[in-house]
C-alpha cells in the first residue's frame, strides 16, 4: 500500500514536469496580481493606523517628538506600565468586564427562552411578536424617553440601571430564530414522549445544540457593550462606575497630547476583544451575514 | 405552528411564561420608549429629576424649524446630516461591492484581508477614532508625511471645518466597510460557479459577467446593504463626538439631538438639557430616516421586479 502510494505519487510528479517542460514555465496570470496589489493597498489602509499605534506605544515622548513616523528600535513598555497605573485602568476594565458579562448572559437567557417558541410557533402570535422586535430597528430613537425613565424608576447613575440597558438585541433574537429552524422539530417530539418538560429541553438539550449561534450571538452582543460611549456618558456620573471607553476619553482629556502612553492605553483597551474576535471571527461572520441577508 | 408536545393544562403556560421576561425589558427599554419619543416631542420636559412637565404642542418644532439663528443651524446640521449620508452610503457600497468581488476570488491570503477589513467594526467608534487621530496626526504623523511627500498639508481635525467634515467621512468609510463587504461576500457565495463557467465558453469578458451574472444575482445583499448604509449613516454621529467634539459648521442631526437633549453643547445652541425639544428634533430625524428609507424600498422593489421578472 506504502510503496503504491508513493510511485502514484511520482507518477503526478512526472506528469507535472511534462507539463511544465511542453509550456516553459508557469504563466503569469496577470489578473491575480493586479488583486492582490489591491488588496495590499487597502491592507495598509487598514493596517497602517494600528501599526502606528503599536509603533508609538512602544516609544518615549522625546522620541515621539523628534519624529512621529520613525520605527522603534529596541522594546520600552514603560508606557502600558504608566497607562495602566495613571488611567484607572484596573478599575474601569473591571467594570467594564461586569457590566459585559452580566448583561450578556441576562441577555442570552431571555433570548434563547424567546427565540425557540417564537420559532417553532409554540405561542400563539409568534410572527407578530419577531416583528415586534424587528420594527424597532426603524422606530425613532429612544434615548430621551428612555432617559426619563431611567430617571423615574431611580435607575440613573446606577450600575443595575446601566446593565438593564443592554439586556436587549433584535438582530441576536432573529439569528437565534433563523437558527433553531434548522433543529429538527421531531427531536422535541422524542424529548416529551421519553418525558422530558419544556423548561429541561431548552436548558439540556437544546442549549447545547445551538451553541453556535449562541457564541455568535454572544460575542456580537458583547462586543457591542464592550464599545458603547454613549450610554455611559448619559448615564453614569460617578467615576467609580465609570467603562473602560469613557475611561479612555477621560484618560484622552488628560493626556491628550501624551501620545505614546495614550497609544499603550488604546492597545490595552482592545486586546481582550481583539483576541476573542480572531479566536471567533469565522462564526462572527457567517453568523452577521445570516442575520443580515436572512433578516 | 407545529403543535405543543410538552404537556397541556397548566403546562401549556410554561413557554409564555419563560417568555415574558425577555418581552417585557424589550418593551420597557426599547419599544416603549421609543413610541414615547413623540410624546415627549409635544412637551418642555427636561433632563432635571422632579422638573414640571407640560404640554407644548407643536412649539418644539416650530423652534426647531422656523425661528431665529438656531433654526438655520438646525436646518444646516440637518443639510450635512445628508450630505454625509449621500457621501458614505455611495462609497462605501462601491468600495465594499469592489472589495468583496476581490477576496472572494480563490486566491492564497484572501481570508487574511477579510478578517483584516473587517477588524474596525469590532473596535468600535473611540478607538476608530483614537487610532485615526494619531495617524493624522498634524506634526510629521504618517498622514502628513505622506501629503508632504506629494507637496501638500494639511491640519486634518483641527483645520476648516469641512475639511475636518471630510475625514470623518474618510473614517466613517474605513470603520464600517467591513460589514458592506461581509454582506456582499455572503451574497457573492450564493451564486453558482457553473454560471460563471458558462458565461465564459459563450465569450463574456470579466466585466460583462459582472454585469449580467454577479450584478443582477446579488440584489437581495444589494437592497440589504443600500438600506443599512443609507439608515446607519444618517443615524450615525459617535466618530463626530469622538474626533471633533460638538465643532461648529460640523454638527449632523444625530449629534444635535444628543447635545441638545444632554447638555454638550457648546456654541450657539446655549440651552442645555431641552429634552422635549431634543424629541423633536429625533421625530426630524426619524421621518427623514423614513422618507428615504421608504423611497429607496420602493425603487429597490421596482428593481427586482424587473430583473427577476
Amino acid at each position: 500500500m506504502k510503496t503504491n502510494n508513493k510511485s502514484m505519487k511520482f507518477f503526478k510528479w512526472g506528469q507535472k514536469q511534462q507539463l511544465q517542460q511542453r509550456t516553459g514555465r508557469k504563466p503569469i496570470k496577470w489578473g491575480n496580481v493586479a488583486t492582490y496589489a489591491v488588496l495590499i493597498i487597502f491592507a495598509i489602509i487598514y493596517a497602517g493606523p494600528i501599526l502606528m499605534l503599536i509603533n508609538t506605544s512602544l516609544k518615549t515622548m522625546p522620541e515621539f517628538m523628534k519624529s512621529a513616523t520613525s520605527i522603534v528600535t529596541k522594546l520600552n513598555l514603560e508606557n502600558f506600565v504608566e497607562a495602566w497605573q495613571k488611567a484607572n485602568f484596573p478599575r474601569y476594565l473591571t467594570n467594564t468586564i461586569l457590566y459585559t458579562v452580566s448583561a450578556t448572559v441576562v441577555f442570552i437567557v431571555t433570548a434563547v427562552f424567546l427565540a425557540f417558541p417564537i420559532s417553532r410557533g409554540y405561542v400563539k402570535g409568534s410572527k407578530i411578536i419577531l416583528s415586534l422586535f424587528l420594527v424597532a430597528l426603524f422606530l425613532p430613537p429612544a434615548l430621551i424617553p428612555q432617559f426619563q425613565l431611567m430617571l423615574r424608576l431611580g435607575l440613573y447613575n446606577n450600575p443595575f440601571g446601566y446593565v438593564l440597558l443592554f439586556t436587549i438585541n433584535p438582530i441576536g433574537i432573529t439569528i437565534l430564530v433563523n437558527y433553531i429552524k434548522t433543529i429538527p422539530v421531531e427531536l422535541d417530539e422524542a424529548a416529551a414522549l421519553d418525558g422530558c418538560g419544556y423548561f429541561r429541553f431548552v436548558t439540556m438539550i437544546l442549549f447545547p445544540l445551538i451553541r453556535p449561534a449562541i457564541a455568535t450571538v454572544a460575542v456580537l452582543h458583547a462586543i457591542g457593550i464592550w464599545n458603547e460611549l454613549i450610554l455611559p456618558t448619559i448615564y453614569l456620573t460617578n467615576q467609580d462606575y465609570y467603562p473602560i471607553t469613557r475611561g479612555m476619553i477621560v484618560f484622552q482629556g488628560v493626556y491628550g497630547s501624551n501620545w505614546p502612553t495614550l497609544a499603550a492605553a488604546v492597545l490595552i483597551m482592545i486586546m481582550p476583544m481583539l483576541l476573542i474576535f480572531l479566536f471567533l471571527q469565522r462564526y462572527i461572520i457567517s453568523g452577521l451575514t445570516q442575520g443580515a441577508v436572512k433578516g | 405552528m407545529n403543535a405543543y408536545h410538552f404537556g397541556g393544562g397548566k403546562a401549556r403556560w410554561i413557554p409564555y411564561l419563560l417568555l415574558l421576561p425577555g418581552i417585557l425589558l424589550y418593551v420597557l427599554i426599547a419599544l416603549g420608549p421609543s413610541i414615547g419619543t413623540t410624546f415627549f416631542s409635544f412637551t418642555d420636559a427636561t433632563g432635571i429629576r422632579g422638573a414640571e412637565t407640560n404640554w407644548v404642542w407643536l412649539d418644539n418644532y416650530e423652534e426647531f424649524l422656523f425661528m431665529g439663528q438656531a433654526s438655520l443651524d438646525n436646518l444646516s446640521a440637518l443639510g450635512r446630516t445628508l450630505i454625509f449620508s449621500f457621501f458614505v452610503t455611495t462609497i462605501q457600497f462601491a468600495l465594499g461591492l469592489f472589495i468583496a468581488v476581490m477576496v472572494n476570488k480563490k486566491l492564497k491570503g484572501t481570508n487574511f484581508f477579510r478578517t483584516l477589513y473587517f477588524m474596525p467594526v469590532i473596535l468600535g467608534a473611540v478607538i476608530q477614532g483614537l487610532i485615526w487621530s494619531l495617524f493624522l496626526y498634524p506634526l510629521g504623523g504618517p498622514m502628513a508625511k505622506i501629503l508632504e511627500f506629494i507637496g501638500l498639508s494639511s491640519e486634518f481635525l483641527g483645520g476648516q471645518p469641512s475639511e475636518a467634515f471630510g475625514w470623518v467621512i474618510f473614517i466613517q468609510i474605513w470603520a464600517n466597510m467591513g460589514t458592506t463587504m461581509i454582506i456582499f461576500l455572503a451574497g457573492l457565495q450564493t451564486i453558482p460557479q457553473e454560471i460563471y463557467e458558462a458565461a465564459e465558453i459563450d465569450g463574456a469578458s470579466g466585466w460583462q459577467a459582472f454585469k449580467n451574472v454577479t450584478w443582477p444575482l446579488l440584489t437581495p445583499s444589494v437592497n440589504t446593504n443600500l438600506l443599512l448604509n443609507i439608515i446607519g449613516s444618517l443615524q450615525a454621529w459617535q466618530l463626530f463626538l469622538v474626533l471633533l467634539g460638538y465643532r461648529n459648521g460640523t454638527q449632523v442631526l444625530g449629534y444635535l439631538i444628543y447635545a441638545v437633549g444632554f447638555g454638550q453643547t457648546s456654541g450657539s445652541v446655549t440651552s442645555s438639557f431641552r429634552q422635549g425639544y431634543a424629541a423633536a428634533a429625533s421625530i426630524v430625524l426619524f421621518l427623514l430616516v423614513l422618507l428615504l428609507g421608504s423611497v429607496t424600498q420602493f425603487f429597490l422593489n421596482r428593481r427586482e421586479k424587473r430583473i427577476l421578472g
